[in-house]
């Protein structure tokens, strides 16, 4: 298995020192370069093409889902995992939207960082367990007071299964090879998803995923 | 991260500084006119009208009476003159008359005849001495001596008359003649003169009735012109005064006004920079508590993570995991204090986000059902009109938690065309309006008119509550002031 190159980004050296300790414990795991504000983040991923960018988001010159933002559109070999205090749903969709396909709180980095590092190098999405928590309580708790139908159920059998490996975080092609069945029809089932759900980015599709305990 | 947390420590600027002393404020007070003084003015003033309309109704009861007195003298003056005119005139005639009536016996000088006529004669003779009489009883001092003489003259007059008549048998017509011409008429002339004298006499106490009573005109007049003069100066003294009495009333109230305005508008001013200065505090405390130590807290989570990954001895790692439970706890307090501090989604990515923050998280608080129905473009506003809507629906919410007993609350923020404005409606217990003004309405009302806003409050016990805020955008100002939800300005 080959190594994973890891860039490191946070404002704290004590914490940029500790997660250093914490992955190179790990086989296959390598901490390339780290980074202590937003924009070095960005010029050291141009630089370094890691396959993992651990980010906080509260930094100098440029916040962290703004440097992801420039990182995923500019490399898109390059998988950002969020690494924050927030566990509000705003940083976590905004963050999502930005491009990143994990979003860990730092309170948990110990117990989840190395799987949520693996999965998104994988192609896979990842929150936290607290976060993913956090989410499905509150939709919960948002269904049970409105009294309406989940929209869950005007779903088919198919767009289930497609919602299912999107927020896992495959591709189309991915879902067409695994589902047998050609890449255009899953576009339309997607969009048919969106429209059923109300939502309108993968990232909410994501969360929503999330909130319904379809993944953690 | 060091220059950060001094730019965030900062605070508030330097501009917005409470104790800085506002410049010109407060203005100096006006000279007020003391109680005890205020008191004696009064007093003064009293005294002075009175006094005035005392002397002025007393000048004109005076007046009356003199007038009416003047009139009464001048009549019975008058009354008197034509009395002795008339009594005068009299005497006249019955002495013309006598002198006929003895003529005519002397003529004819029948017998028949002469005794009525010595009848007549005594008539004559009797009025004519009732006259005089009645004159002397009202004659002057001047008067007198003539008129004795016209009395004693006609007293002399009637005796010779008698005489003349009883002897008037026995002489010829000759001597009778004689002695009417030489005797009769130049005393009946005589008489007649000094009549004409009295009468002259009287004539002049007329005039020097009507004389005196010009004189007393003029006395009069010249007291009417002193008492109105003295009335129009003492009037014209209380007017002055009390006019500038008024006048010092009316400016110092005036001053008055204006002092309690101003107060009023400094200490409006003093309350929103308050506001402002607190809302700049709870933001740089927020950040900090998020950014530094709730990150130390992670970091030392991380160490110890780190050491507990290693070979400890036992007690070493019952010490860790300690640390570490510390640790955990340290986070999350921090972090809540941080949230109920001021949300940093508010000044991450704006209101509606920490609008949708501040209804989950009542939601799970204390299990309302909270609704946040908000355009996304209704977040471009200026900082001061996201604190406000963003405190006013928290406390809404507190008071719906705290009070209300409701199940569900709507939170609706509509884009206005020159402004922006909330509504928070909740289905719970709802209060009189007239009575109750705590719940921190007057906090919410105070914010909402520091943004030059109007607050409303609409509730019925029974009904429910709606809150509704709106708050006016200037249009000039709101280009550099604008803050919306951008993900630049996020932290971590």
């Amino acid at each position: 298995m080959d190594t994973i190159r890891i860039l490191l980004a946070d404002d704290h050296n004590v914490m940029r020192d500790g997660l250093r300790m914490l992955l190179e414990r790990q086989p296959g795991f390598e901490v390339v370069a780290e980074a202590a504000d937003g924009l070095e983040a960005v010029r050291r991923t141009e630089e370094q093409t890691p396959d993992v960018v651990v980010m906080d988001i509260a930094m100098p010159t440029l916040n962290g889902i703004e440097a992801t933002r420039r990182i995923t559109s500019s490399m898109p070999v390059t998988s950002v995992v969020i690494l924050s205090m927030h566990y509000d749903e705003s940083y976590v969709l905004r963050s999502l939207k930005a491009g990143a396909k994990g979003y860990l709180l730092k309170d948990s980095a110990k117990a989840d960082l190395i799987n949520a590092i693996r999965a998104v190098h994988e192609g896979r999405s990842f929150l936290s367990p607290r976060i993913s928590r956090i989410l499905q309580d509150d939709y919960l708790e948002q269904l049970n007071a409105r009294g309406v139908e989940d929209s869950y159920d005007l779903l088919t059998a198919r767009e289930r299964e497609i919602l299912q490996l999107v927020a896992e975080g495959k591709t189309n092609k991915e879902i067409a090879g695994v589902l047998n069945i050609s890449p255009y029809t899953i576009d339309t089932h997607r969009a048919h998803i969106l429209q059923k759900l109300n939502l309108h980015s993968a990232p909410e599709l994501i969360l929503y995923a999330v909130r319904k305990g379809l993944i953690s | 991260m060091r220059l950060h947390l001094q730019e965030l420590t900062a605070g508030a600027p330097p501009g917005r500084s409470v104790t800085e002393p506002k410049p010109g404020v407060p203005p100096k007070a006006p000279k007020a006119i003391p109680a005890v003084s205020r008191h004696r003015l009064w007093l003064a003033l009293l005294a002075g009208f009175s006094g005035l309309l005392l002397l002025m109704a007393a000048a004109g009861t005076q007046a009356l009476a003199v007038l009416g007195h003047m009139n009464d003298a001048d009549a019975q003056l008058l009354q008197r003159f034509k009395e002795r005119s008339r009594l005068l005139s009299q005497i006249r005639s019955q002495i013309y008359l006598s002198g006929t009536l003895v003529r005519d016996s002397i003529l004819a000088p029948a017998p028949a005849s002469v005794e009525a006529q010595m009848e007549r004669l005594k008539v004559s003779e009797r009025d004519t001495a009732q006259a005089i009489r009645d004159y002397e009883r009202g004659a002057d001092r001047e008067e007198r001596v003539p008129f004795q003489q016209l009395a004693s003259e006609v007293q002399e007059y009637w005796k010779v008359l008698d005489s003349t008549l009883a002897s008037a048998h026995y002489k010829s017509v000759k001597e009778k003649y004689a002695f009417f011409y030489d005797q009769l008429v130049p005393r009946r002339t005589a008489m007649l003169q000094i009549a004409d004298r009295v009468g002259a006499l009287d004539e002049a106490a007329l005039g020097r009735g009507q004389e005196q009573f010009s004189r007393q005109f003029d006395r009069f007049r010249l007291a009417s012109i002193t008492t109105l003069a003295i009335a129009l100066l003492g009037g014209l003294l209380v007017t002055a005064l009390t006019t500038m009495y008024v006048v010092r009333l009316a400016r110092e109230s005036e001053l008055r006004l204006e002092e309690a305005s101003s107060a009023r508008a400094s200490l409006q001013e003093l309350s929103a920079r308050l506001v402002r200065a607190q809302e700049d505090e709870r933001r740089a405390l927020s950040r900090e508590l998020h950014d530094e130590v709730s990150q130390a807290f992670s970091a030392i989570l991380m160490e110890t993570d780190n050491l507990l990954d290693l070979e400890q001895p036992p007690d070493v790692r019952a010490r860790l995991m300690s640390v570490r439970g510390l640790a955990t706890r340290g986070v999350d307090v921090t972090r809540n204090m941080s949230l109920l501090l001021r949300p940093s989604m508010l000044d991450d990515f704006g209101l509606i986000p920490a609008l949708r923050w501040l209804a989950r998280d009542a939601a799970r608080r204390t299990g309302l059902r909270v609704q946040v129905d908000a355009p996304e473009a209704a977040d471009d506003l200026p900082e001061e009109h996201k604190t406000c809507i963003f405190r006013i629906v928290q406390e809404a919410l507190r008071n719906v938690a705290r009070h209300a007993q409701a199940r569900s609350v709507q939170i609706t923020v509509y884009n206005e065309a020159n402004g922006v404005s909330v509504s928070i409606q909740d289905d719970g217990a709802g209060f009189d309006t007239r009575w109750v003004r705590g719940l921190g309405l007057l906090g919410m009302e105070e914010r909402v008119r520091h943004v030059g806003g109007r607050f409303a409050i609409d509730s019925q016990p029974g009904r429910g509550t709606a809150l509704r805020a709106d708050l006016p955008i200037a249009q000039v100002l709101s280009g550099e002031n604008r803050n919306g939800h951008d993900p630049d300005s996020a932290r971590g």
